[in-house]
């Protein structure tokens, strides 16, 4: 993977902006959370109160800029996890919401909405003996003979309560981010961090967590192409060239892999359960292959 | 019950089989459709420029339905469609 190149520029005041967005992401609870304009250029994201980010129209070069007090911990975030993924999406790049681990040599993704539990999943496997590559927005390549994920940033972000569970006290935190109350920790000793792209095996879509135990089920591929398309980054919708490669893209992935629902009560106390169930699963249908 | 004489398929969509069923893509908006089995086979049918009259007779023949139901259900598969813009009316 070749990341676009990245410049950040320090602080700059938000301007109005005349023309309306072409498109607005807003947070679970209503919030606005991103504007997109086209503009010149390419496009200008706008994280309100936080970041504009400049992404040029072939996605290879971002720039940025914080909003007032913005912090460069939470710019380096929203660049990461937000900004260079909707830029890879113009290089016509596949990018999901999803962690993944390494299990055997290959990966397992996890997708799901923010809050269905990627980052404690992937926490959990990455201090009890398996390694992550990344707890949200896994990049993918697709050759002809395989799939394969890529890791990003070496950290990981909790809320507390799956902090203390998953990694209990003083785990190296990094810069805090200022959008979220979540915890950014440091790959290291204690969290295993997979450094080596991976072919990828398998992957879980999230449940909503309504399950009394541990659940997995196959998913019809037409179910799990939506899915994927929902858990998605894709800067432009409206450019109906990139929107028919995006699709495509996507549809392969669907059909390349046999897809499965995990569901699970979110107890941290089961998580080691989770785990094992998972590893069994993936090499059952490894030795059934 | 009336179906539409005749219907086609919008030119700003694109589908793809996954297994038995089919996602529709509406470029123009950018949103998604699934259609389950029967569904992508009056899709197929309606593709190769068969009548919803037709469509409907091949539904009758080809699955455990009576043709009043099939009748309903075709017409309020096509109406979700043509309010999706996924197909337009050629009458």
């Amino acid at each position: 993977m070749i990341p676009p190149e990245y410049t950040t520029h320090g602080e700059r005041e938000q301007q109005p902006i005349a023309r309306p967005p072409f498109n607005e992401w807003h947070s679970p609870n209503g919030c606005l959370w991103a504007q997109f304009y086209r503009d010149a250029a390419g496009y200008l994201l706008r994280f309100p109160r936080l970041a504009d980010f400049e992404v040029s129209a072939d996605g290879k070069h971002v720039q940025g800029w914080a909003a007032s007090g913005v912090q460069p911990g939470t710019m380096q975030h929203l660049y990461l996890n937000q900004a260079m993924p909707l830029a890879l999406s113009r290089q016509g790049k596949l990018v999901l919401h999803a962690s993944a681990v390494e299990v055997d040599r290959a990966a397992i993704a996890f997708v799901g909405a923010s809050g269905q539990g990627k980052s404690t999943l992937a926490a959990s496997f990455a201090t009890n003996g398996a390694r992550f590559l990344t707890d949200d927005g896994l990049y993918l390549e697709a050759s002809t003979s395989e799939l394969v994920a890529y890791p990003s940033h070496p950290s990981l972000r909790l809320w507390q309560d799956s902090e203390l569970a998953v990694l209990g006290q003083h785990a190296a935190t990094s810069a805090p981010v200022q959008y979220t109350n979540k915890e950014r920790f440091l790959a290291g000793p204690r969290i295993a961090f997979c450094d080596e792209p991976r072919p990828l095996r398998r992957v879980y879509f999230l449940g909503a967590g309504t399950a009394q135990c541990v659940a997995i089920r196959r998913i019809r591929p037409a179910a799990a192409l939506l899915e994927l398309v929902r858990n998605s980054f894709l800067l432009d919708i409206g450019e109906q060239e990139m929107l028919a490669s995006h699709f495509a893209a996507i549809s392969d992935l669907a059909e390349r892999l046999t897809n499965y629902q995990l569901d699970y009560p979110r107890r941290y106390d089961d998580l080691h359960v989770v785990r094992d169930t998972i590893i069994r699963h993936a090499r059952m249908l490894d030795s059934a292959a | 019950m009336t179906l539409p004489t005749m219907i086609v398929i919008a030119p700003d969509v694109m589908t793809r089989k996954v297994g038995d069923e089919t996602v529709i893509l509406h470029l123009g908006d950018g949103s998604y459709y699934g259609l389950d089995v029967i569904g992508t086979r009056i899709w197929t049918l309606l593709a190769e420029g068969r009548p919803p009259v037709d469509v409907c007779e091949a539904i009758v023949a080809e699955y455990e339905v009576t043709r009043s139901r099939a009748e309903q259900d075709l017409e309020a598969l096509l109406n979700e469609l043509l309010a999706r813009g996924l197909v337009k009316s050629a009458a």
